[in-house]
């Protein structure tokens, strides 16, 4: 264990002072004595000596600290004169002085009112722009995908399928298990409510609507913008950060053709079959609630679906999938190329990735919600 | 006598699957010296390096500080990496700071006073304190990593490559502040480096690393003057001639 710093302040009657230096003067030491040097150093007189005689180990930390309190002294920035040896005190002296500078101010950031101005004022605009880009980012998009749809054989298929699986294939437990609790808790919900109207029968119905229109695919959309947004924006994010998206852009590899497109694919293939699988899953729920609670048989379940819920509610909730999925890999790949060069850059892109999607899944799902009603499909 | 060895490593086995990078490796760091690790690429450079800084555990043999632990302490080590591995959410200053904070209780205007003479010791002035480490150049990053690894006065510095990327202006003036920096501050340092010119300009003594083992360990006279093999063909290449005319001549 190193031994702790202590000094002495030696007054000679017709001379300058010494500060005579004990024990160990290190990095690990020091912290303890930092606010009783300070006021000693009013009594270093000009002349004042250091005796380190007697001092054990000495490093740099602690060479900056003899020397800062020599310099804040009447003394000031005159040679401090050593007494006695030591193996290395002179030398770090030497250097602590040498190389000694204040600390630069921090830079100024706004305060009080005018600084929340400023802050509310740059999110604001902030806001703007990313509107500006994310849009424009979306017709880039669109126009890759016509250029690939004309020339088909330039679509990478390998990282396209690679991508179905990663982002699509192995969600599909997750997608179905939530859906299937969900066509739980909307048929006990009905099974609750309109058994209190006598009309607890028409908790098929509620569950084939709902389903069908809109939890299997919200959920689903909801569940890939937590699940694969956050994985391409920071996948795309890395590839930014190490210098990836310059090499692909020297070799003439366009990112959008590499990256975007693979990944829009993916997702447009993808999430109309997982958001059937939703479907499938969250009215086999509602079919075992209304089997256990009301005493439907699944055959009478299926017949009165077939009865009374047609098509066109698959087809209102179905058509919804290929939307959120453009959405989706556009958002995910968009925040993913605006990263940054620091780590910071990395999180609070991910962060509004997933926001972002499933803000606009939700808002888009209320637009086609009011047209739907309007069109009275 | 092993009093003056700060780094002791004896009989290093380092396994990557079936694949041995170090095969029986001996080596003795002196106290007080800038000991230069040379060696094709794979030949386990950078691994022995973490090894010894704690970072692997190596699959067999011993590593020990007999300097350090016959005063009853554990050395303190410092390192810098090879792309600098500065946290890029701090600032400069910051990053130097870091370790500060970390495991000592200074007021927050000493711990920045230590931090900034360790950046100016490396030679960044106070403009680069409050820069992040993405919008400074290279050099700088390198030598902002230095200060950090500097930060808590350890007596073992390990640097990883540090001149690769740097053009050779920049690469000579890292040489003289770390050679300026052992020197003032009695640093031993292990040095891993393919800088031939870094070799000649900081080094006292070079190791060279080649088949899992220490295949020649001195200073570079005396290495050149039996080199066999991979070591005389690395000294006597192009790169090497002209390093060694210009440590001659100059």
């Amino acid at each position: 264990m190193a031994a702790t710093a202590a000094y002495e302040l030696i007054e000679a009657e017709d001379a300058a002072p010494t500060l005579a230096l004990r024990g160990d003067w290190t990095v690990d030491t020091i912290a303890d004595l930092e606010d009783e040097l300070r006021p000693l150093a009013a009594q270093l007189a000009p002349g004042a000596a250091l005796d380190v005689a007697q001092l054990g180990r000495f490093d740099v930390a602690g060479a900056y600290l003899i020397d800062r309190t020599f310099r804040e002294g009447p003394a000031g920035e005159a040679r401090i004169a050593v007494r006695g040896a030591h193996a290395n005190a002179l030398t770090l002296l030497a250097a602590a002085r040498k190389a000694a500078v204040a600390p630069a101010p921090p830079p100024e950031h706004p305060h009080g009112f005018k600084g929340f101005l400023e802050t509310v004022g740059r999110g604001v605009s902030a806001i703007g722009e990313e509107i500006i880009e994310t849009v424009g980012f979306l017709g880039e998009t669109l126009v890759v995908l016509a250029r690939l749809v004309l020339r088909p054989q330039r679509i990478r298929w390998v990282s396209v399928v690679h991508i179905m699986e990663s982002a699509g294939l192995n969600a599909l437990p997750i997608v179905m298990l939530l859906s299937f609790f969900i066509g739980l808790v909307v048929a006990y919900l009905g099974a609750r409510i309109l058994g209190d109207f006598g009309a607890s029968v028409f908790t098929v119905e509620l569950v084939a609507f709902s389903m069908l229109r809109e939890f299997a695919v919200v959920i689903t959309a909801v569940l890939l913008a937590g699940r694969t947004n956050s994985a391409f924006t920071a996948e795309i994010g890395a590839m930014k950060m190490r210098q990836e998206i310059d090499a692909m852009r020297v070799m003439r590899i366009d990112p959008m053709e590499a990256l975007v497109a693979t990944r829009v694919i993916a997702m447009l293939v993808m999430t109309p079959i997982l958001t059937f699988a939703a479907m499938m899953a969250g009215i086999f729920g509602g079919l075992l609630v209304c089997w256990g609670a009301l005493g439907v048989s699944p055959a009478m379940f299926f017949a009165r679906i077939s009865e009374t819920v047609p098509a066109q509610h698959f087809w209102v909730g179905f058509v919804k999938a290929p939307v959120f999925a453009l959405v989706l890999a556009v958002i995910g790949c968009k925040q993913g190329l605006s990263v940054g060069g620091d780590v910071g850059s990395l999180g609070s892109r991910v962060t509004t990735s997933v926001v972002q999607a499933i803000f606009m899944v939700i808002l888009i799902d209320a637009l086609f919600a009011l047209w739907f009603l309007e069109m009275d499909w | 006598m092993s009093q003056d060895i700060a780094i002791r490593v004896r009989g290093l086995v380092t396994r990557f699957g079936k694949q041995a990078v170090h095969d029986g490796l001996d080596l003795d760091v002196r106290v007080g010296e800038i000991l230069g690790v040379v060696g094709p690429s794979g030949t386990g450079k950078s691994v022995l390096l973490r090894e010894i800084a704690g970072l692997d555990a190596p699959t067999e043999g011993e590593i020990s500080f007999p300097h350090a632990e016959s005063e009853g302490r554990t050395p303190r080590m410092g390192v810098m990496f090879q792309d600098g591995a500065l946290f890029s959410n701090l600032t400069v200053l910051e990053n130097v700071e870091a370790p500060l904070r970390e495991h000592m209780h200074f007021s927050p205007e000493l711990r920045a006073e230590i931090a900034a003479l360790k950046l100016s010791m490396a030679g960044l002035g106070a403009d680069a304190h409050h820069k992040r480490p993405a919008q400074i150049s290279g050099g700088m990053r390198k030598r902002a990593a230095v200060a950090r690894a500097l930060a808590l006065d350890p007596e073992l510095l390990f640097l990883d490559e540090p001149t690769a990327g740097l053009d050779p202006i920049s690469a000579e003036n890292f040489d003289i502040m770390v050679k300026e920096l052992a020197s003032a501050l009695g640093l031993t340092v292990f040095l891993v480096t393919h800088d031939v010119d870094t070799l000649h300009a900081v080094c006292d003594r070079v190791a060279v690393l080649y088949g899992g083992k220490v295949a020649a360990i001195g200073t570079i006279p005396e290495i050149t003057a039996d080199a066999k093999g991979w070591v005389k063909e690395y000294f006597s290449g192009p790169r090497g001639r002209a390093a060694l005319r210009a440590a001659g001549g100059g």
